[in-house]
């Protein structure tokens, strides 16, 4: 698989490359503060296609610690966080399909999970993927970003975006969605992962073709390539199961540089604080907690 | 709601065979609401060689920029369940898109103009739709949701008094949204931040409107049993806020306050209670009731 991999994902960055960047920028005086300024941004991405962003950068340092933060799962990114955007050059991606970045190709939720899985080639995921590299492009192109500090933070394509771009000095990754997709889908019922017993059930004999498009964009496949630090942000039940604390350790014995599993509490906050700790630590920052005590 | 009810539903159901299971029957609707906006939903039955009717009806109200939920596990519980996309949500958006950020400050100087005016008549004509359903049992009609899900279980809960026999509210967001705002800089509430920063001379006009929008003020109109769930470290809703709300509730109540949780407000915990409250109301055939 690995060369395979690499053939396919070396022919996505060729194809990427092909296309300027040509950001644009446009300050939002809305979403900015006495402590940063924020800006949608555009980008081109495979097809060609025009992909958005939020950007914040703080005012008054020279140089900050960057972050990018990939697509949720969903049509809707919110900005990034206040706390986040006075201390990192913080930029929110939203890839082809979702608001901002919706046209001409607007997403369909639920459908977007198994939008031409029957290829690797043509699996929406391929040109995602592809936007969230340009996304790094783009945050790794800043001056006004400290490039020894640089994160990613997100789902898989967190893990796939620290596996094709070397700038990454830590990425962090939660509620991951297509690491072992098939085996996951077979233990639930709710969506999205249901999209895929839904695809499934339709297309009955499309078993082989789903698991042969899915290996290329199963995190577990990248992470030998990730060297930045890494965490992954675990579940804390019983057995191998995706809710349970070994569903992750193929992964993180995967993972080519550093790394660490967060066992989650599901105390909202006290995993919020520690996640947000760590990542400070990573990029030189000071921990926040986003709870404003009342005064 | 008096020109709501003037207008006529026209309900549509159309079934999606891909997303239907042996259990569960899947189907897509729509419904027409306030100013000629075209409410898209998901609609899940249980089969009926899976489970016979009549069904409790099952409300699901999305949160603040989550999609709807398409309610098959609910289904397969013994619920008719409909995940709502009020108006500005896909498949709801042809008609009215102020977008996210956007919805809370839309209109936020007027009140008959207002994002959620025509957003809380979505949710609440939901109702109607599972009120006009054969297989449905008209006195046993509930409603869940968190954050936004929440605060439209409040509204819905208020709005229908006559129509809902329970509801379970998580983190329930658009209660005391002035405050809120204050102890926050999350999120959606830091939209009306960004709002008053840019045209802080609006404070006043914005205070009046939200007034006529705020769970808190919706709660004293509620008659049925009611179950909320709060975070106390919630920097989204802030607990205040929930503490607020609950106080004004004069129904059948109960609180379930999560010490160490922001806005998750103990969902691991929580999500079975949810279950056990509503099967214990709405007495679905094929959830199990505890004693």
């Amino acid at each position: 698989m690995s060369s395979e991999l690499d053939t396919f994902w070396d022919a996505v960055d060729a194809e990427l490359a092909r296309y300027p960047m040509a950001p644009e920028l446009q300050p939002l005086p809305m979403r900015s503060t006495d402590s940063s300024t924020t800006y949608a941004v555009r980008l081109t991405s495979l097809g060609p296609y025009r992909i958005f962003g939020y950007y914040s950068v703080p005012k008054g340092s020279a140089r900050a610690p960057g972050l990018l933060l990939t697509p949720r799962y969903g049509s809707v990114n919110h900005v990034p966080d206040y706390h986040d955007r006075e201390r990192y050059a913080v930029l929110q991606l939203m890839h082809r399909g979702q608001r901002l970045a919706d046209r001409p190709f607007a997403a369909e939720y639920p459908g977007l999970l198994t939008l031409g899985i029957h290829s690797p080639e043509t699996f929406i995921y391929r040109a995602i993927v592809a936007d969230c590299m340009r996304g790094a492009d783009f945050l790794l192109s800043r001056r006004e970003v400290d490039l020894d500090h640089v994160a990613v933070q997100g789902d898989d394509l967190a893990l796939l975006t620290a596996s094709r771009r070397a700038g990454f000095t830590a990425v962090q990754a939660h509620e991951l969605l297509l690491y072992r997709l098939l085996e996951a889908a077979q233990v639930t019922d709710e969506y999205p992962i249901e999209e895929l017993n839904d695809y499934l059930h339709t297309n009955p004999d499309s078993g082989p073709a789903v698991q042969h498009t899915l290996e290329f964009f199963d995190p577990l496949q990248h992470a030998p390539r990730i060297r930045a630090t890494t965490l992954l942000a675990s579940g804390d039940g019983a057995g191998d199961g995706p809710s349970g604390g070994g569903w992750l350790q193929p992964l993180y014995q995967a993972v080519g540089g550093p790394s660490e599993i967060y066992r989650l509490t599901h105390n909202g906050a006290v995993d919020h604080d520690w996640m947000d700790a760590w990542l400070a630590r990573q990029l030189g920052g000071q921990p926040r907690s986003r709870f404003l005590e009342p005064v | 709601m008096a020109t709501a009810a003037r207008i006529p539903l026209g309900p549509s159901v159309d079934a999606i065979a891909a997303r239907s299971t042996e259990a569960v029957e899947v189907f897509e609707i729509g419904y027409d609401s306030l100013d000629g906006v075209r409410i898209a939903g998901w609609y899940c039955v249980p089969r009926r060689e899976h489970i016979p009717p009549p069904y409790p009806g099952l409300l699901l109200v999305p949160g603040y920029i989550s999609e709807p939920t398409l309610p098959k596990s609910w289904a397969k519980l013994g619920y008719a369940a409909v995940g709502v996309a009020p108006r500005g949500k896909l498949r709801s958006n042809r008609q009215y898109n102020p977008g996210y950020p956007g919805l809370l400050v839309d209109n936020v100087v007027d009140r008959n103009t207002y994002a959620y005016r025509g957003f809380y008549v979505d949710a609440a004509r939901a109702v109607d739709f599972l009120r006009n359903r054969p297989e449905v049992d008209r006195a046993r009609i509930g409603v869940h949701g968190s954050s936004q899900g929440g605060a439209l279980t409040i509204t819905t809960a208020a709005l229908r008094a006559d129509a809902i026999a329970c509801g379970a509210a998580g983190a329930p967001y658009l209660c005391g949204m002035m405050d809120a705002a204050g102890l926050t800089h999350s999120y959606p509430y830091e939209e009306i931040n960004e709002y008053l920063r840019l045209y802080p001379e609006r404070e006043q006009a914005v205070r009046e409107t939200l007034n006529y929008f705020d769970g808190i003020n919706f709660a004293p109109l509620i008659r049925c049993p009611m179950q909320i769930n709060i975070g106390l470290r919630d920097d989204v809703c802030p607990p205040e806020t929930g503490f607020a709300l609950y106080d004004a509730l004069g129904c059948e109540k109960t609180l379930h306050p999560y010490p160490n949780c922001a806005h998750d407000a103990g969902s691991h915990w929580e999500a079975p209670r949810i279950v056990e409250f509503l099967a214990r109301h709405l007495q679905p055939a094929g959830a199990l009731v505890r004693a």
